[in-house]
């Protein structure tokens, strides 16, 4: 049932906005001319998202949770935005980066999984302590070193955030579908102590998903550096917020134990595509509402949260929603 | 009476909590230069603190239960942007307090109902608040407030006696009322159990909707009484940024006080312990010259340093737990 409904969504909504806010059509091809303009803006101004829900994902299906992704993305961003911005960025900041992303999110992972803190409140943690680290480095400062690095802008455009992404999906997608690695992930999610007594090491399976959510984080202050071109170090927060309410809207159980990445690629699309449909519908709001269409987004993202979490437990009984049941441990 | 009401664990935690907090005291007492009383930061504590406190008390009755509620922020802007409104209209102050406090407490109630009625965890009916309830500000502050540009200006004295004048008191009765509550009433019992056991409620013949919906009503009483001081303290109410992150500055002073986030475990009193805590916390880091940058980290990783520090020392309880 899942597997039709979020597309379904995405294409009504597409369909509403395009009829609000959309140019008129004259032929075929300029109709296609601009969904193809449309979906490449909305994919490279949504990779950062669709990057993080990739991590975001694989921590749901353990059970966990992340908050701290906006403050960890904002803080890897502003630890690069503070090398001068010259061609040796990409052999200095670049892997600086990468470095603060593992270790950021090792230490998320150290502290869910060795301390035994519950998952919510670490990260609760880690996220006013970045955001404070974000401060303790930028000060009140907007840097923008980014636009000199010969070869960056590239990421931001369409063509770079495009495959960033694809390549996530896809490389993750493939490694990820039939690996031991997921399954042991799941059951870790669905039971931790059974897992542990199957003899999966817990431990080092936590940390390991909440490094790999630090590189996509680290992924994510990429795309996103390169497309605002600069930061501050209030930038991005909320972001967390964003995140999971995408993900939980493609069906990954906050519980634990199921999930899927198309589902959340869904998901991520159909909160961008509201975003850029208001944003679109502004001009047709001012003049049938009394009040400004933007400030429905905030209504509509909390509808569209429960709608889609109360059909998911509508349809739980069918064993169709969560992949994992649907194909059965080989 | 006291003593089998609350766990060791707890007790230890309030102990350090409370020795916390002298310890900042001193450290503020010994910082204050001349020009500066002790008096003074005291006397200023209740009435900064109390919205974090009054909201502390809510949400830590939810807790009990093994729910929680994010939208706490959102449930004051909106309650705000209500207050708000009605003073742009001009109406009379009391009728403006009475709707700040009546809006905040029926949204608690509403999500206590929604989570009973959609069978959905609370963390997720809540998340969809936060989002929901601001963007219900935002549109009712359009709708009802002509020329409305973001803000909503409140100047008028007569509208900021609950938050400037009373507010310490107000606070002082409340803490006397919830200490006696938790000490004496059978609720915080039930929500206590409801938090440990959801299936040995059921089976020992309790309604656990009734016990989640009366965790939400006295949670939203609290909860109305610190939108009313947290709405009047401020001269413009804001709908799209005020109380940002405010949740989060609760929820970190109710885990501190040793509340299980879980449920099933926590007292009233830690709660308030680490909402002083933390407030005495960035107050010593003010007197100390500390640069404001620095508030941030030092709340984080005090944060996770009391609670890591804590769940670290009781890993191999809850490994022997686990095992049975």
């Amino acid at each position: 049932m899942r597997r039709w409904l979020l597309p379904a969504i995405l294409l009504l909504e597409l369909m509403l906005f395009t009829i609000i806010g959309g140019p008129a059509f004259h032929s075929f091809s300029e109709f296609v001319g601009y969904f193809r303009n449309y979906f490449g803006d909305i994919l490279a101004q949504s990779a950062p998202v669709l990057l993080l829900g990739l991590g975001m994902t694989l921590i749901l299906m353990t059970a966990g949770i992340d908050l701290s992704v906006g403050s960890m993305v904002a803080l890897i961003a502003c630890v690069m935005a503070s090398f001068p911005g010259r061609y040796d960025f990409w052999w200095t900041a670049v892997p600086a980066g990468l470095a603060l992303a593992l270790g950021l999110g090792l230490a998320n992972g150290i502290l869910v999984a060795l301390l035994d803190i519950p998952p919510i409140i670490a990260t609760l943690g880690t996220m006013i302590l970045y955001r404070g680290l974000c401060y303790v480095t930028m000060g009140d400062l907007e840097k923008a070193p980014f636009m000199d690095v010969p070869g960056y802008e590239w990421l931001g455009q369409f063509s770079g955030a495009a495959i960033m992404v694809i390549l996530a999906f896809a490389g993750a997608g493939q490694f990820f579908h039939r690996s031991r690695w997921r399954r042991e992930i799941l059951m870790l999610g669905g039971n931790r102590i059974a897992a542990r007594y199957a003899g999966i090491p817990v431990i080092r399976r936590i940390c390991q998903v909440y490094m790999a959510m630090g590189f996509f984080a680290f992924l994510a202050a990429l795309c996103f550096t390169a497309r605002n071109s600069s930061v501050s170090a209030s930038s991005l927060s909320g972001l967390e917020l964003h995140v999971i309410v995408a993900v939980v809207l493609g069906g990954t159980r906050v519980q634990g134990g199921a999930g899927s990445l198309m589902g959340t690629f869904f998901g991520v699309l159909i909160l961008a595509v509201l975003d850029e449909g208001l944003r679109g519908a502004a001009a047709w709001g001012d003049q049938h509402l009394p009040f400004k269409i933007s400030h429905l987004q905030y209504l509509l993202l909390g509808a569209l949260l429960i709608a889609g979490v109360w059909l998911n437990t509508k349809s739980w009984g069918h064993g169709s929603c969560t992949p994992n049941r649907k194909q059965g441990d080989q | 009476m006291i003593q089998g009401r609350i766990s060791r664990f707890l007790v230890q935690r309030l102990i350090i909590l409370l020795a916390g907090n002298f310890v900042l005291l001193a450290v503020i007492g010994f910082l204050i230069k001349d020009g500066g009383s002790f008096a003074q930061v005291l006397a200023r504590a209740g009435p900064n603190v109390a919205p974090t406190v009054l909201a502390a008390l809510g949400l830590t009755g939810i807790i009990f239960t093994g729910a929680i509620d994010l939208s706490i922020a959102s449930i004051i802007v909106v309650a705000g942007t209500v207050f708000g409104i009605l003073v742009s209209h001009g109406a009379n102050p009391s009728i403006c307090y009475v709707a700040c406090f009546l809006t905040a407490w029926c949204l608690a109630l509403l999500n206590g109902c929604l989570i009973g009625v959609l069978k959905i965890p609370s963390i997720i009916i809540t998340l969809a608040g936060l989002a929901f309830y601001r963007g219900l500000a935002l549109i009712l502050a359009d709708l009802a407030v002509p020329g409305f540009s973001g803000n909503i200006s409140v100047q008028d004295e007569a509208y900021h006696a609950p938050g400037k004048l009373y507010s310490g008191r107000i606070l002082l009765a409340v803490l006397v009322v919830a200490g006696l509550w938790e000490a004496f009433a059978k609720s915080p019992r039930r929500w206590l159990a409801l938090g440990n056991s959801e299936e040995a409620c059921r089976l020992a013949g309790l309604h656990t909707g009734k016990i989640l919906r009366n965790a939400f009503f006295v949670g939203g009483i609290f909860l109305g009484l610190a939108a009313l001081i947290f709405v009047t303290r401020v001269q413009s109410v804001e709908p799209a940024r005020m109380a940002l992150g405010f949740e989060l500055q609760v929820i970190g002073a109710v885990v501190l006080g040793g509340t299980n986030i879980f449920g099933g475990e926590g007292s009233y009193a830690g709660s308030v312990l680490g909402a002083f805590f933390l407030y005495f916390l960035l107050e010593l880091l003010i007197y100390a010259g500390v640069s404001p940058y620095f508030q941030e980290v030092v709340t984080g990783a005090m944060i996770i340093g009391v609670i890591g520090l804590d769940c670290g020392l009781h890993r191999q309880r809850k490994m022997l737990e686990e095992l049975t």
